[in-house]
Formats: structure tokens, sequence, C-alpha cells
């Protein structure tokens, strides 16, 4: 009974420090290497973007440039508009993420429940889904004004669909011989729920989470273009109309540093939630 | 018919005797299949499993197995016959009833110790309790140390015995398990056969077990019962009598009677290569 089994006779619980300092640098080394070739990917492509803009006025104007966009940042820096219009819009963004994918994960793991709720709900999720969210913008501008609330209610309408999709495909994908093995040792239907169609959704939610961090963003900037006064996609909006260009590329890699920002968040608490994930490396 | 001296042992006019655990009296099961049409796949089935016996089910690929042992255990319903469990028919899961597929089905999201625990947190053991069961039924499984690893560093032997553990640390009379060591290795399935015979024997509990593998029916159980094709029933039933202590796996291939058992259950299943 005690038998040492499958040639493992000293327990070795899987710890950081089990990792030999030999494969922790090769790691470390491999990481450096994808680094280093994206930055040298992105400094050619600024670099030849400057070169090109800079033999010829038109395409500088058409096109903007590197140099341009630096020197409307630090200036948008400085009189404190971008650090003001990426609060307004992150603030939108995570308000939306958060309430969509609480409304749309709860409804999608809850339609795990009942076949029948499911089958009656199906095709109008479809329709839903299939609405094109810009042209409620309006709409939504009527109902709920042109401040924060609106800009909320179009990113949460952007995510709340797939949210909702994702997390019921997760529910929907256990292994049936995992649920019977729960029924056999006396669990009811709420700890069925509870010990193993969350858990196991979880992969599926959190892969909606990331999809959905750039339509929350997308439906607070549409919701900008159609009517405010600050905001990331106001001040795209506006130095459009005007033909700033660079200003337009400013306000945009600020949206960009917003999103890489949110989805990192996102990885972390990824992280967090499912240890045991870790572990497999 | 040789399924009837199963069948006489017990019949529904039982002595005053404690009832065996299970009693299964002509059940059928059929599944209807996309076009409506029925397939019956278990014809008309009977058996006893009295209390401290080991039972192993052999039969043609795809007869009926796993469908009879999900029926056993309440998971599909039978479409005629009865089940009883100690004497009494029930409706939905039965209880102390221990349930193990070849697929371990361990939660990634736990620990072995957390897996372990699964049963007795449904039943709402108090975790400190329970905690304390699940790590001395690991220890005794040999996982000492693996309590806190995830079933995802465990190597495919070691799995399986959590999910053994998982299985007995519930105390459960009666074992119904569908071919649980077929994915291991020669040795570990050595190893787990002897220590499941060993847990089984001391706690007198009852096991069915499903196999392919007509030497491990042999060397673990005191009756092989062969069934037959689809719509499966009963073919025959062999009583196993082995000398030697029947704890030790290898010490019980090796006695004189082993290998006629097998040749005669190897005829009888009437295997053809298709
Ligand atoms: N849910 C189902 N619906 C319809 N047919 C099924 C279902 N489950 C099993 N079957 C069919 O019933 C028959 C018996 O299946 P079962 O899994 O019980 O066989 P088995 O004896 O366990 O096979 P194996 O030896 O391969 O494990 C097979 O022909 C299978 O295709
Ligand atoms: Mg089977």
């Amino acid at each position: 009974m005690t038998a040492d089994i499958d040639n493992a006779p000293v327990p070795a619980p899987a710890s950081k420090a089990m990792i030999a300092p030999g494969r922790r640098w090769l790691r470390l080394r491999s990481m450096l290497a994808v680094l280093a070739t994206q930055l040298v990917v992105l400094a050619a492509f600024l670099a030849f973007w400057e070169y090109a803009t800079g033999q010829n006025k038109a395409a500088a104007f058409m096109f903007g440039s590197p140099s341009a966009i630096f020197k409307f940042l630090s200036q948008m820096a400085a009189d404190g508009s971008l650090l003001r219009d990426t609060y307004v819009t992150g603030l939108e963004t995570l308000l939306g993420f958060f309430v969509g994918n609480c409304i749309g994960t709860l409804v999608g793991l809850s339609l795990w429940y009942s076949r029948f709720v499911s089958r009656v709900v199906e095709p109008f999720v479809i329709a839903l889904g299939s609405i094109p969210i810009i042209a409620l913008a309006p709409i939504i501008i009527i109902w709920f004004g042109t401040g924060l609330i609106s800009k909320v209610a179009m990113s949460t309408l952007s995510v709340v669909i797939v949210a909702l999709v994702t997390s019921y495909k997760g529910a929907t994908g256990v292994d049936p011989d995992q649920i019977n093995l729960l029924r056999t040792l006396g669990a009811s239907k709420f700890q069925i729920f509870r010990k193993l169609v969350v858990p196991a959704s979880l992969t599926d939610i959190f892969a909606g989470l990331k999809l959905t961090v750039g339509f929350a963003l997308i439906g607070a900037i549409v919701g900008e273009f159609m009517s405010s006064s600050e905001g990331l996609g106001h001040a795209i909006f506006k130095a459009g109309s005007l033909y700033i260009i660079p200003k337009v590329f400013a306000a945009l890699v600020a949206t960009i540093a917003l999103a890489l920002a949110l989805t990192f968040a996102v990885g972390k608490i990824e992280q967090l939630l499912m240890p045991w994930r870790r572990q497999l490396r | 018919m040789t399924e009837v001296s199963v069948t006489m042992q017990v019949g529904p006019g039982a002595v005053a005797a404690p009832a065996p655990p299970l009693v299964v009296e002509h059940v059928a099961k059929s599944y209807e299949l996309d076009g409506g049409r029925i397939m019956p796949v278990i014809g008309d089935l009977s058996l006893t499993l009295r209390e401290g016996e080991i039972i192993s089910i052999v039969g043609p690929s795809g007869c009926g197995k796993t469908t009879l042992l999900n029926t056993l255990c309440g998971l599909l319903a039978p479409d005629a016959g009865r089940i009883r469990w100690h004497g009494r028919e029930v409706a939905g899961q039965p209880q102390n009833v221990g349930y193990m597929l070849q697929k371990d089905l361990l939660l990634p999201w736990r620990t072995a110790l957390g897996n372990t625990m699964l049963g007795l947190e449904i039943r709402g053991v108090p975790a400190a309790q329970a905690e304390d069961r699940c790590r001395a039924m690991l220890d005794q499984l040999g996982l000492h140390g693996f309590a806190d690893q995830y079933p995802s560093t465990l190597s495919g032997g070691m799995r399986q015995r959590v999910a053994l553990a998982r299985t007995l640390v519930n105390e459960p009379d009666v074992l119904l398990l569908d071919e649980p060591f077929a994915a291991l290795d020669f040795q570990s399935k050595l190893l787990i056969e002897n220590d499941t015979v060993k847990l089984v024997r001391e706690g007198r509990r009852s096991l069915l077990l499903i196999t392919h593998d007509i030497e491990e029916a042999v060397s673990l159980a005191d009756r092989v019962i062969v069934l037959s094709k689809r719509p499966t029933r009963v073919k025959t039933v062999y009583d196993i009598a082995l000398g030697g202590d029947r704890r030790d796996m290898m010490a019980a291939r090796q006695t004189a009677g082993f290998s006629d058992y097998v040749r005669q259950i190897w005829a009888d299943l009437d295997v053809v290569l298709q």
C-alpha cells in the first residue's frame, strides 16, 4: 500500500523554487528576444513613416508623422487634456465593460439551468446580437442624454451579448460525465452549478472578457462621436473634422494604450483567479 | 439458461437474512436514435451482488456495459425491471454507492486534496474533519506529499489513485467501476488493483467491476459475469475459485486454475475481428 508509485519516490511539490536557475534564464532570454524583435519592428515602421512623410509636404499633411504625433502628445499632456480625455473614456469603458459583462455572464450562466428557457431565449439573443450598436446610438442619446450614462449604455450594449454567448457556451460545454459524477456524489443542481459549471466556464468567460475590452472601448468612443464635450472619441472627432491628422493619431495612441492596459489587467485577474493553470508550465 | 442460476439465488420473496446490497431483476434499456428508431441495448438482465463480493463483468465491445452501470446508479432510468439497493427500490441516485470511470474526471481547478474532498463537501461534512479523512485516504493510497498538487502535475496512475480516493473516502458499501484501470500501464495497474481489492475486502464492501481485461476480471473477482452481444443479457456466470491470497493480484495470476478460467471466458466471449 505504501509502495512508491510511478517512479516518484520523493514528493515533489511544483513550486517556483523547483525551477532550476538555468531554465529560468532560458525562459527570460526567450522573452527578451521576443520583446527586442517587437521593438525593432516598431522602430523600423516609425522610421519609415517619418522618412516618407519628411520627403513630401502633402504626405505629411495626409498621414501625419511620428514626430508630429509626439509633439501633439506632449502638448496634450502639458495642457492636461490627454489625462482628462483618457480618464473620461477609460471610466466610460470600464463601467460599460463591468456592467455588460456582469449582466451577460450572469444571464449566460444561468441559462444553463433550463434547457427550456435557453431555447426560448435563443432567437432573441441572435436578433439582438445582429443589431449594429452604432444604429442604436441616436436612440441611446435621446433616452440617456449626452453625458456619461449614454456612453456607458453604448459600451454595455456592445459587450453584453458577447459576454452572454461566451459564458453560455462555457456552461453548456461541461463534460456530461463530470456532471454525472457529481450527481452520484449526491450533488444538487445548485451544487453542480457552483462547484462545476461556474469554475469550468471560467476559461470561456475570460476569453470573452479579453474580447470585450475592445468592444467596450468601441462602444464608448462611438458614443462620444455622436455627442460629447470630452473624451478620446471627442478629441479624435474634433481633430479629424479640423484636418489635424497628427492629433487624431495622438488620441489614437492614447486609446491603444488604454486598451492594452485594460487587457493586461484582465490577464492579471485571470492568473489570480485560475492559479491551477500556472502550474501547467 | 445460465442466467437463471443467478436470479434464483434471491427471489422477490427473500428470506430473513439482510438483503444483498444490489439485486437487479429483468432490467431492460433501449435508446431512441435520431430517426426515432428504438435500439434495445440491455435485453433482459438479472444479477445479484452479495455483501463483500467482487463481481467482474466482461462482454463484447459496445454491448451495453456502461449503459448498465449508468442505469444501476440511477443516471438512466430502466425501461423495465427492478433495481433494489439493500432490498429497496430508490428513486434517483442510490446512497453509499461509489462510481468511477476510465476517465479520472478530476476537476483541474482543485488540488488532489480538493478533488478527494468533493463528496464530503457535497454532503456537508465540516471542512476540517473532511480534510483529515481525505489526507488519510490519500496517504493510504500512496499519495503522501501530493495532496496539494493540481491534477495537471500528476501522472496518469496518480490521477487515477486520486479518483479512487475520491470514491473510497465516502465509505461506499458498493463500488461501481467502469474500466477504471484500462488506461494505465501494467505495473501501475497491478499496484492499484491490489490497493483497491485490499480496501474493498477490508471494508466489507462490494464491487462491480466492468473490464475488457479478462485477466484482470479473473484475478480480482469472486464471480465473473459474461454478457452477450446487444441486446445484452447474462450469458454465463463463472465462480472463480483460486487458492491462495486473493488480495495479491500477482499471486492470483500464478495460481493453477487461473489460465483455464481466462481461456474459457475468452472462448465464451466469442470475440471476432471485424
Ligand atoms: N446516449 C446514447 N444514445 C444512443 N445510443 C447510445 C447512447 N449511449 C450509448 N449508446 C449505444 O449503446 C450501445 C452500448 O453502449 P455502451 O457504452 O453501454 O457499451 P459498452 O459495453 O460500455 O461499450 P465499451 O465496451 O466500448 O465500453 C452502443 O452501441 C452505443 O453506441
Ligand atoms: Mg463502456
